[in-house]
């Protein structure tokens, strides 16, 4: 891995420089702040839009159920903002020929890859940890009642698929000149996992299912799916070996 | 020492040879000039000797170091400027040498004094601080060579290295390649004529990815020598011209007006001879000769020749 610190230094400062911790961490905080907000006003919100002869009875909203919704806001947008932010990585770096000027000195291509994939997995992470310690205070404060554990063990889930979705989205991003084309065929491969993932027999075996033993923490069912939670793993080692494969192989 | 050898290198692009079997050595502080027009296979050549573009058949060796299998050995053995260099857009060019001296793993101070020497030698010392996105095509050369420069290689590859420059950096460029030759093989392509003439001890002209030929400029001028003797005298030579033409081993001699004084051209049959006897022809006229010239073709007289009838010499 000849040149990761360098390379590593310069992909954090890029994060930086180029606005995405802001951004991402701007979309995250976003859901942290609006589900325990929605949830424990959207009684009174409704009563008040609503007519005065209608009655709409809503459950007593639980602090479960505001962290859920925060965990499916985040499954849902994370995944599409990790593809936004991930699909020009390398594909723009190819089109410009930044990576003919940094490869072109004594560092491997698998150092180029790795601090790439760390870079914005470290963005994400700080931006998830950042908003969910606001979505967790807000809710003890607004609805009360919630544990931390579980909560904890939900965020790990999360990462770890937002991880999986940066992963392939950088993969096609070194098949492609094209940050779109790299763009819309990863999140055409996460859709499909998704779909995949409803479906019964093969569903367990997908990523997306983290999102699933993440909520079923927080309701406290003991359903787990560690073939999905082996499978991410692998896969987002895979795709940075075929990502360096794949930079090996071609002409630049 | 060789410092650039290739042995059949290839790159076919589906059926279509974009380097046809080239077998080059370049020995070791030279400076070779890669001319040819455009497409002839002048910066699939480059790639395929930095490691950027696989061999479709054939190997190669820069610096001593075999080119290809991931090989940073080689990296941190040359330099490069690529055709279209490109930065980081929000990096100063500063930090990007800065950043490239990182990636050479060279010592911080060894660094900071490197950035500060190359900036100065491609007078970007007053942009360091800007950002690379707003800096002109000129300027983006510029640092595209500091770049190259940083680790001191043994073999320097300037893809179209002036290509972007006004006469001013044109010129600038060319002195400084000038300066590096002392220490550093450049290989230097270029369909700019002049300036291999002016900089390149040796060439190779290529055309529809096949080596055409490879020697030394003084070797190519020799061997394309045209024969013609341009003379000029301070009276009319008119006379004189007539006796020229009873003189069997000279043909066609003629008064031409060029940008200057009107000068007497002549052809040599037998250039041999011609170069023994024809001063003493000049002598016996009583002519003031003011000029005597045996014109050597250009680096873009033989390039021309080459492109129109091939290296039938």
């Amino acid at each position: 891995m000849k040149g990761f610190a360098p390379l590593f230094k310069k992909e954090i400062r890029e994060q930086l420089k180029l606005y995405r911790l802001v951004i991402v961490l701007g979309v995250f905080l976003l859901f942290g702040l609006s589900s325990p907000l929605t949830l424990k006003y959207l009684p009174d919100i409704l009563k008040m839009a609503g007519d005065q002869g209608m009655i709409i009875q809503l459950p007593t909203p639980t602090a479960a159920q505001s962290l859920a919704s925060y965990a499916g806001d985040i499954g849902q947008i994370g995944a599409l903002v990790a593809v936004l932010i991930a699909m020009g990585c390398i594909a723009n770096e190819l089109k410009s020929g930044t990576v003919v000027m940094t490869l072109s000195k004594p560092v491997s291509r698998s150092a180029f890859v790795s601090t790439k994939l760390i870079a914005m997995s470290l963005t994400f992470l700080v931006s998830m940890t950042i908003a969910s310690l606001v979505c967790f205070a807000y809710t003890v404060w607004l609805i009360q009642g919630s544990a931390v554990l579980p909560f904890v063990g939900l965020n790990l889930m999360m990462g770890l698929f937002l991880v999986f979705c940066l992963a392939v989205t950088m993969l096609f991003s070194s098949l492609y000149k094209s940050s779109l084309a790299a763009g819309g065929i990863a999140l055409g491969v996460i859709i499909v996992q998704g779909i995949i993932s409803a479906i019964p027999v093969v569903g367990k075996y997908m990523p997306g299912k983290l999102l699933d033993w993440g909520t079923n923490l927080l309701t406290g069912s003991d359903k787990t799916y560690w073939w999905a939670l082996g499978i991410t793993i692998v896969g987002i080692g895979l795709c940075v070996y075929l990502s360096q494969r794949f930079l090996k192989n071609r002409d630049l | 020492m060789t410092a650039i050898s290739t042995q059949g290198l290839s790159k076919y692009y589906g059926t279509v040879k974009a380097l046809d079997n080239l077998n080059l050595e370049v020995p070791e502080n030279a400076v070779f000039g890669f001319l040819g027009p455009n497409g002839a296979g002048k910066t699939t050549t480059v790639k395929l000797l930095t490691g950027f573009a696989h061999p479709t058949s054939g190997l190669a060796w820069v610096a001593g170091e075999k080119v290809g299998d991931g090989n940073l050995a080689l990296q941190s053995k040359i330099g490069l400027l690529p055709d279209v260099p490109a930065f980081y857009d929000w990096m100063t060019g500063r930090e990007f040498l800065h950043f490239v001296g990182e990636l050479h793993s060279l010592p911080p101070v060894e660094i900071k004094k490197r950035t500060e020497e190359l900036l100065e030698l491609v007078e970007l010392k007053k942009a360091g601080n800007r950002r690379t996105g707003g800096y002109s095509r000129g300027m983006r050369q510029r640092l595209g060579i500091a770049q190259a420069l940083i680790n001191r290689p043994k073999v320097l590859f300037l893809d179209e290295p002036t290509s972007a420059l006004d006469p001013l950096g044109h010129r600038e460029v060319l002195n400084l390649v000038l300066r590096l030759r002392e220490n550093t093989t450049i290989f230097m392509s270029s369909h700019n004529l002049s300036d291999i003439e002016r900089v390149c001890d040796m060439v190779g002209i290529i055309d529809k990815g096949k080596l055409i030929t490879v020697s030394t400029v003084e070797a190519l001028q020799k061997k394309y020598a045209r024969s013609i003797f341009e003379l000029e005298f301070m009276e009319d030579a008119g006379p004189f011209v007539e006796s020229l033409k009873k003189i069997p081993w000279l043909a066609e001699p003629a008064i031409v007006t060029g940008n200057g004084a009107p000068m007497v051209r002549v052809r040599a049959i037998d250039i041999d001879r011609a170069r023994k006897e024809l001063p003493r022809v000049i002598t016996e006229s009583g002519l003031t000769l003011t000029r005597y010239e045996l014109s050597l073709p250009s680096i873009e007289d033989i390039f021309m020749e080459i492109m129109t009838n091939g290296d039938k010499r």
